[in-house]
């Protein structure tokens, strides 16, 4: 173990958190105001990771140009998803409503295969992809940090909006209680629309951004799904406050696994997995 | 018990038409009728899959983890003959006890998650299981480039007295025979379940498990006696598999498309029933092989869709369908009250 790595590791990890914390929200926005668990969430990210990489492709697009057409994009995707299929399950068993958006996943991600084939995709020739600075022996990507910046900057606006405006207290009150939103002239399914378009969109801004620091395959999406629910797992499902935290914890452990411990870089995964399996039976354990 | 016997006989019908199966074909089609029997191999591969998973999910148990046990079946016959000399039928059943092990492990740990985080839980621990088997010593697990596997038949070609393609039928009609016992032993075992008291268990652990507690059926018990079987089938099922294929590796054995056949299969062909997988995967196999064959890469959609279309349009799967359509006809429907064998 070399611990000279140590300051790196936690940097790399702390600017790592916000994407993260980015992709979560919009998963624990899904679960705590529709009460639907999305095994498809990390779809909306791969989706908008290769909706960034064909815009550059076909017309050329800076990542950060992308992101104002890939946002509008992702919304409309996730209102026709909830639209045609996730309105009719709202009060079908729990199950059901998983293996509806497996389903789901399983098509986006297909349907991405289909279109774009197997192999990793890179958006090529971005001038601050290869920026960046030396503060005391740590060095400090443009793009992590401009990633870092753009996440933490959407996810605090997102605290804004459920705080403070109409909108944010709408789904806020559906959250706590349906039928009494309902019966104080609410339209529950308007604000359960605006909330899955919403999810959809912050994961697919997240894609961008991932589609310039990695070079993404159709395929990654399952995996960033299961990073999200680590951290939703952590905060407690459907909490949006305690994501930032969880996603900074999930994220210094993936960070200091992968630089301090040898040939770590193969155990990223299994941080996830092995936070996601701790938490999950700790927690059923206490309440039983 | 009389509908005991009476599935039972079912089965074994179903066990002599599965024996004949490649004869009957190789009169019909002739040369063709290797390719129609590796397709046949296939539906009864999905059909065992498919029933191994409706077992566990009879308890309420939705494992997005099917693919760690079929992942475990394989690797103890990859291992298995690459460090011992092992008889080389002896990796079947080894392969099937140690994901039986595996699962009274997992099972034991996840015993009191419910629905949702069942799940959440089984699919991290299909992705902790593969980093781990591509972390192992590579003399011992073969790292992530895998392991080969002996194959379980190897016809040889007698000039003069066969053709060429009669080799490849020879070896396809082996593993179909292989695949056949499988999945007499699963329909036995799903039969037995649903034919005795453990059906009224398992459906009590799964609609309230308090409930079903105070009823005297113990929730654990139930939990983890569906896991093992479960996931022994499965094992079972990954070290033939392992055979047929010549080699394992981690991306393959412990693929997602693995959980994803297994629980569409069901869901579509019928939850909770012996019938519903097997008329799913008879399907399925069918759409499949036209889909692999239109597209090479992201067939899988139809899966989806067929996933998709099942939860929304007809949650009970083609057996709700089929005994929905009988009783609008009016036909009697043998007496049969609600869920069939």
């Amino acid at each position: 173990m070399d611990l000279s790595l140590l300051p790196q590791a936690i940097v790399s990890g702390v600017l790592a958190s916000g994407l993260y914390a980015l992709v979560s929200v919009g998963l624990a926005l899904a679960i705590g105001v529709i009460g639907i668990v999305n095994f498809a969430h990390g779809e909306f990210f791969m989706v908008g990771a290769f909706l960034a990489y064909q815009l550059f492709v076909g017309f050329g697009f800076d990542p950060l140009l992308s992101l104002l057409f890939v946002a509008p994009a992702l919304a409309v995707i996730g209102a026709l998803i909830y639209l045609s299929s996730i309105r009719f399950v709202l009060r079908a068993p729990e199950l059901n409503q998983m293996l509806l958006t497996f389903g789901i996943g399983i098509i986006l991600q297909n349907l991405a295969l289909l279109i774009w084939g197997g192999d990793p995709r890179t958006i090529a020739n971005v001038p601050y992809r290869s920026l960046g600075f030396q503060v005391g022996g740590v060095s400090i990507g443009a793009v992590p940090l401009g990633s870092f910046v753009i996440s933490l900057v959407l996810v605090a606006g997102l605290y804004w909006m459920l705080a403070s405006t109409p909108l944010g207290r709408a789904m806020r009150a559906v959250a706590q209680n349906r039928i009494g939103a309902g019966l104080v002239g609410l339209e529950v399914d308007r604000v359960y629309l605006v909330a899955f378009a919403l999810s959809a969109l912050l994961a697919g801004l997240g894609g961008v951004m991932i589609g310039v620091i990695q070079s993404p395959t159709p395929t990654v999406g399952l995996g960033f799904t299961l990073k999200a629910f680590a951290i939703v797992v952590l905060a407690g499902l459907g909490n949006i406050r305690g994501i930032l935290g969880a996603a900074l914890t999930v994220a210094l452990a993936e960070s200091l696994v992968a630089t301090l411990v040898p040939n770590g870089d193969a155990l990223r995964n299994m941080v996830f997995f092995a936070i996601i399996f701790v938490v999950l039976v700790w927690r059923s354990r206490r309440v039983a | 018990m009389r509908g005991l016997t009476r599935d039972l006989v079912v089965t074994a019908a179903l066990a002599v038409l599965l024996v004949f199966l490649p004869a009957v074909l190789r009169e019909v089609f002739g040369r063709a009728s290797v390719s129609y029997l590796s397709l046949a191999t296939n539906a009864l591969v999905l059909a065992v899959l498919a029933l191994s998973w409706d077992m566990l999910a009879r308890t309420g148990q939705l494992s997005l983890a099917h693919a760690a046990f079929t992942g475990a079946g394989a690797y103890t016959v990859a291992v298995l003959f690459k460090l011992t000399g092992a008889p080389l039928w002896l990796g079947i059943p080894l392969g099937g006890l140690a994901a039986a092990v595996l699962a009274l492990g997992l099972g034991s740990v996840t015993l009191r998650l419910f629905g949702i985080y069942f799940a959440i839980a089984t699919l991290a621990f299909t992705e902790v299981l593969k980093a781990a088997v591509q972390r192992l010593p590579t003399a011992v697990a073969g790292g992530a480039a895998g392991i080969n596997v002996p194959a379980l038949f190897r016809p040889t070609f007698v000039a003069g007295s066969m053709e060429r393609w009669e080799v490849a039928f020879l070896r396809n009609q082996g593993y179909f025979w292989v695949y056949a016992g499988l999945l007499v032993v699963a329909v036995v075992i799903s039969v037995v379940i649903q034919r005795s008291r453990l059906r009224a268990a398992f459906t009590a652990v799964r609609t309230n498990e308090q409930v079903a507690g105070v009823m005297g059926v113990n929730p654990a018990r139930m939990k983890l006696l569906a896991f093992v079987l479960s996931s022994f089938v499965a094992g079972l099922l990954g070290a033939v598999e392992a055979h047929r294929l010549g080699s394992v590796s981690p991306d393959g054995a412990f693929s997602v498309h693995t959980t994803v056949l297994a629980l569409v299969t069901p869901i579509f062909g019928g939850l909770y029933t012996t019938l519903g997988p097997i008329l799913g995967a008879t399907v399925l196999a069918g759409i499949e092989e036209t889909l692999k064959r239109t597209f090479s890469e992201g067939y899988l959609i139809g899966y989806g869709i067929v996933l998709v279309a099942s939860i929304l349009f007809m949650p009970r799967g083609l057996v709700g369908l089929g005994s929905k359509l009988f009783k609008r006809g009016g036909a009697s429907a043998s007496g049969t009250t609600g869920e069939r064998a």
